[in-house]
């Protein structure tokens, strides 16, 4: 049962991302602030860190399929984003698993890489004609801090959980 | 450690990127309908998010209703000074319509593009990376929703349908920056009415583009933009916004005007989606019924000895024919 529990949580993520968190986004509310959630590519990089590369590519590809077809009108980029960048950021060490804030940081860092590798697309694509600096103060600053808060926060705790689940295999 | 790219990951790599670019230029295909996997997806990730997002809104419009409590009095104060007026107005409006109707009985008029029907739909979700503006409404092609038809709120039009699943569909909103997001629409003053296309938002202020307005045509500021019914999807005059500010193109060609949205393209929990020319349908359908009827009446002539006393009525009233 244990092994269902991790893409459970990551489909239950995907749904939050585009609904319950949409509800609250403080654009809904009025606020010039865009805060795009990245929780659900957080987790699997949080797994591509801490069980190995293997695992974050895996979970990269299969949620990136689910996420194109359900919220991305153009298929293919999230796909190739979330594999491609979990696999590059997923490094799985000794001295980055010992340290969460570097965890937390090579998160962080994968957060923004995928960002704009998205944003590139999408001006690509003719998705969006935006300027960067249009949106960099409004939309991806105030998301890579949120992101970056989160990562932080859930470092610690995740990694206690894949442990717990896996057994002590830290090197 | 391995290296980080040996040579057949790279291959791989490679070899994913040409997939990307193929799936790319799938999905960006025109009229491409969704295929049965994207559509048993969207369905099945449709159903999740519904179940979801119903007590989102209910924490969310608890949340709002104690805030509203604030402004209630001066909110009821102003909608009593309406209140007068409304009873002067529908008296008009019941007085105009009957004239209306006589008119077009006149005038043998069929085809009316304000004709429309509604259905009522809540919103599922909404795309998370602003890139895309789009939504997901619970209504999809089992209850007769298709591509391109019209979505509004009570204030005005919102956007069109964009993909259908058999269950849940997705919206794409006039702020959605796609190049294919182009929406025939017009503005009336007095004495004529300005025809042209709204194309996606302006970079700098956030407002609707109203485009393609001919150069010679005077534009004025809080003049109503409404859609025009030519793009033959749309029904006609459903409020789009109101004009803000004019410019000339860097051309000088054709002018281009901003358009403050009437509608909150932010806060949207229930939405209605819009059929154009029901009345037509509904009167084939009371033709058909007609048809039906005639059926048993027919029978019984040709067939008198079957069940007579079926039909009581109707045997005399042929018999006078």
């Amino acid at each position: 049962m244990t092994r269902f529990i991790l893409p459970a949580v990551l489909f239950f993520l995907l749904v939050f991302e585009g609904t319950v968190f949409q509800v609250f986004a403080p654009d809904n509310r009025g606020a010039d602030l865009e805060l795009v959630p990245r929780f659900m590519f957080i987790l699997i990089m949080l797994t591509g860190i801490i069980r190995g590369r293997s695992y974050s590519l895996f979970y990269g590809i299969i949620f990136g399929i689910l996420y194109d077809i359900v919220y991305s009108p153009v298929l293919g980029i999230y796909t190739f984003g979330f594999g491609f960048f979990a696999y590059l950021f997923s490094v799985s060490n000794s001295y980055v698993k010992r340290r969460p804030s570097v965890t937390a940081l090579l998160v962080t860092a994968a957060v923004i890489g995928l960002e704009y590798y998205l944003y590139g697309m999408m001006l690509l694509l003719g998705i969006t004609a935006l300027p960067h600096e249009a949106i960099f103060t409004s939309r991806l600053l105030p998301s890579f801090i949120m992101n970056g808060l989160l990562a932080a926060l859930l470092a610690v705790p995740v990694r206690a959980w894949f442990i717990r689940m896996d057994g002590a295999d830290m090197d | 450690m391995s290296p980080f790219f040996s040579n057949r990951r790279l291959i791989v790599l490679l070899v994913c990127l040409i997939f990307l670019v193929g799936l790319i230029g799938y999905s960006l295909s025109d009229q491409r309908g969704l295929s049965w996997p994207e559509q048993f997806i969207q369905d099945s990730v449709g159903t999740v998010q519904s179940v979801f997002s119903r007590p989102a809104y209910m924490i969310s419009n608890a949340v709002d209703s104690v805030n509203e409590l604030r402004n209630v009095y001066e909110e009821n104060q102003m909608l009593r000074s309406h209140l007068d007026e409304y009873a002067a107005l529908q008296s008009e409006l019941t007085q105009l319509q009957r004239r209306n109707d006589e008119l077009e009985e006149a005038m043998d008029v069929q085809d009316n593009l304000l004709d429309y029907s509604v259905r009522n739909a809540t919103v599922i979700h909404r795309s998370p990376d602003r890139w895309n503006e789009l939504i997901g409404i619970n209504l999809g092609a089992q209850h007769g929703i298709e591509q391109d038809m019209a979505v509004i709120t009570s204030q005005g039009l919102i956007g069109k349908i964009r993909d259908v699943s058999q269950f849940s569909s997705s919206v794409q909103l006039l702020s959605d920056q796609d190049a294919n997001n182009r929406i025939s629409a017009m503005a009336e003053s007095d004495d004529e009415t300005i025809y042209g296309f709204m194309e996606g938002i302006d970079d700098e202020t956030g407002h609707l583009r109203f485009t393609k307005i001919d150069v010679d045509i005077e534009v004025e500021e809080g003049m109503i933009v409404s859609t025009s019914g030519l793009g033959g999807v749309f029904p006609d005059g459903l409020t789009i916004g109101e004009i803000v500010d004019v410019t000339t193109d860097e051309y000088g060609l054709s002018q281009t005007a901003l358009v403050e949205p009437a509608a909150d393209y932010y806060h949207l929990d229930y939405v209605m989606v819009i059929e154009r020319g029901a009345s037509q349908t509904s009167l084939f359908d009371e033709l058909d019924e007609e048809e039906e009827d005639m059926v048993p009446q027919i029978d019984p002539e040709a067939d008198p000895d079957e069940d007579p006393a079926a039909d009581p009525e109707a045997v005399p009233e042929e018999g006078v024919e």
